[in-house]
């Protein structure tokens, strides 16, 4: 258990719309979210004097231009009124987006500033960008090693990933299946995820058309237009809010070197979740059996397959069984993605894992509420390329 | 119809494609520990030295992993889907890993482990190393 412990917490969270694609610049959806964090912490928007997001481009080639593909710290400076003076901000470009959660976690604990607003806006470009305009393509860097062969898209190195994870411990689809019918039933619950009204079956799972064998459309996050915001302050001010607080227990991120440095080798998944998973639950003085959800990223479905063994919710080459038998629904012994996750909510890119886990922990999670939930983590990444990942607690 | 991405050699990378033009497969290799870098780097990525070399390798190795991709949305590649992709664990050092195809006929005979071969793709202006299943 570490001294950073219970001395920050999570006090406010706001939405934007969620949309396929928004009439709405992403800015405004941003500027929107951070409106509603703000307001849902009961504060007033000078109050805020510490800012910090994670601003990556979906994809790489994607473009990052301010307000239309990312939303800035400045973009938010320069349209959102706030304190006279902003005492504190960054802008972190590794993990994803627990990792500026963490950094404000220790501004806060060291004085910096005394309200953090946290955001991740997340765009959905019109198809994907082309290299050139005539001719054929090129391929410079360390594009010229996978390009020629047409191997570039991500959804690609997760398919080989997931390939070689089958071979290594004879798993199936499905346990694919298993968890995409899982997160859709809890987003049937959820009136801000994407697949709120619609429902689906393992049937469906299986009849649904193939993206990169042996991935399917359902084992892909839905890419939305959107943004998530959160206001974080010090467990002593937490107390004197409107809401109940989520306290930070601990976080981790993956550090290890990785051996091959390459996204879509398999290999490194334990050694370098496991990396992130030690530091979580040391400072949380917690560990998994002490969880009462798990929200674990699934921008691709084979990712939370992967946490639930490098963070020890199961044994190594086990996690494909662990998803069957009603083990990580909403009534079962660890519930998974309780809100949908990024298959079914959106492609918020970890801010609705870590925005879900703060709801269950504050009885606020709605229809989904897991009766007297008193810790879950929120792990984002996937755990052989990076991640970071929080423990959030109803008592300090 | 846009044709397949056209590699750019640099200073780093050239002997590769220079290589493969005369239909050989080099990787780059540190004199200082043996160890094989690909894709090649300025410093190796076991020992950090800067005295590395190409050499030829025997072409020979295993799939380590496949995906069949579906989406026509990879550059150059839109008319050609589905393809396959495969990922090569190369016979001179483990986790020495090289993408390629395979034609699609080679659907069914697709496994991880197969043995596989490299082969040449004259593509225009470039020569490109494929590797292919290596019958028994
Ligand atoms: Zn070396």
């Amino acid at each position: 258990m570490s001294s950073t412990r219970g001395r920050t917490a999570i006090v406010g969270i706001g939405y934007s719309e969620i949309t396929r694609r928004s009439e709405k610049p992403l800015g405004l959806l941003a500027v929107a979210a951070c409106r509603a964090a703000i307001d849902d912490a009961g504060l007033d928007p000078s109050q805020i004097d510490g800012l910090t997001t994670y601003p990556e481009s979906p994809f790489a080639g994607a473009g990052n231009r301010d307000g239309i593909d990312v939303v800035s710290v400045m973009y938010i400076v320069n349209h959102l009124p706030l304190a006279a003076d902003i005492r504190w901000y960054a802008q972190i470009e590794t993990g994803m987006i627990a990792s500026p959660i963490i950094e404000a976690a220790n501004a806060l604990i060291a004085g910096a500033c005394e309200y953090v607003l946290v955001w991740r806006a997340m765009h959905r470009p019109e198809g994907r960008p082309r290299v050139g305009t005539s001719g054929a393509p090129r391929a410079p860097g360390e594009a010229q090693f996978m390009a020629p062969w047409g191997c570039t898209s991500i959804v690609q190195w997760h398919a080989l990933a997931w390939q070689r994870y089958m071979h290594r411990y004879g798993a199936t689809r499905e346990a694919l299946a298993a968890l995409a019918v899982n997160s859709r039933r809890n987003a049937n619950l959820n009136p801000r995820a994407f697949f709120y009204t619609q429902p689906m079956t393992r049937d469906d799972y299986f009849n649904s058309r193939w993206i990169a064998e042996p991935l399917c459309l359902y084992d892909c996050d839905v890419p939305v237009d959107g943004c998530v915001a959160l206001v974080m302050t010090t467990a002593e001010r937490a107390r004197d809010l409107k809401n109940p607080p989520a306290y930070i227990a601990g976080w981790g991120q993956n550090t290890a070197p990785r051996r091959t440095l390459l996204h879509y080798a398999l290999d490194d998944y334990m050694e370098c979740g496991g990396s992130l998973a030690r530091k979580l639950w040391r400072s949380a003085g917690l560990g998994p059996a002490d969880m009462d959800a798990a929200e674990l990223y699934d921008g691709f479905n084979p990712s939370t397959l992967y946490w639930l063994e490098a963070a020890g919710f199961c044994r190594q080459g086990e996690a494909c069984i662990f998803v069957h038998d009603g083990r990580i629904a909403l009534e079962g012994e660890l519930p998974v993605n309780t809100f949908g996750g990024s298959l079914s909510e959106g492609r918020l890119h970890g801010m609705g894992h870590i925005a879900e886990a703060v709801r269950q922990v504050t009885h606020r999670a709605e229809q989904r509420q897991i009766k007297d939930a008193e810790a879950v983590c929120a792990i984002d990444g996937s755990p052989m390329l990076r991640g970071s990942g929080i423990v959030v607690t109803s008592s300090p | 119809m846009q044709a397949k991405p056209i590699p750019v050699p640099d200073e780093l990378t050239r002997p590769f494609w220079e290589a493969a033009r005369e239909h050989r497969l080099v990787v780059q290799r540190c004199i200082a520990c043996g160890y094989y870098n690909h894709p090649p780097r300025s410093a190796c990525d076991a020992c950090l030295a800067q005295q590395l070399r190409f050499e030829q390798v025997s072409g020979q190795g295993r799939i380590y992993s496949f995906t069949v991709m579906h989406q026509r949305d990879v550059p150059g590649f839109e008319a050609e889907a589905p393809f396959i992709n495969i990922v090569v664990e190369l016979n001179e050092q483990p986790m020495l890993l090289m993408v390629s195809n395979l034609p699609f006929s080679e659907r069914e005979r697709v496994r991880i482990g197969t043995p596989v071969k490299v082969d040449f793709e004259e593509r225009g202006e470039i020569v490109v190393p494929q590797f292919r299943i290596l019958d028994p």
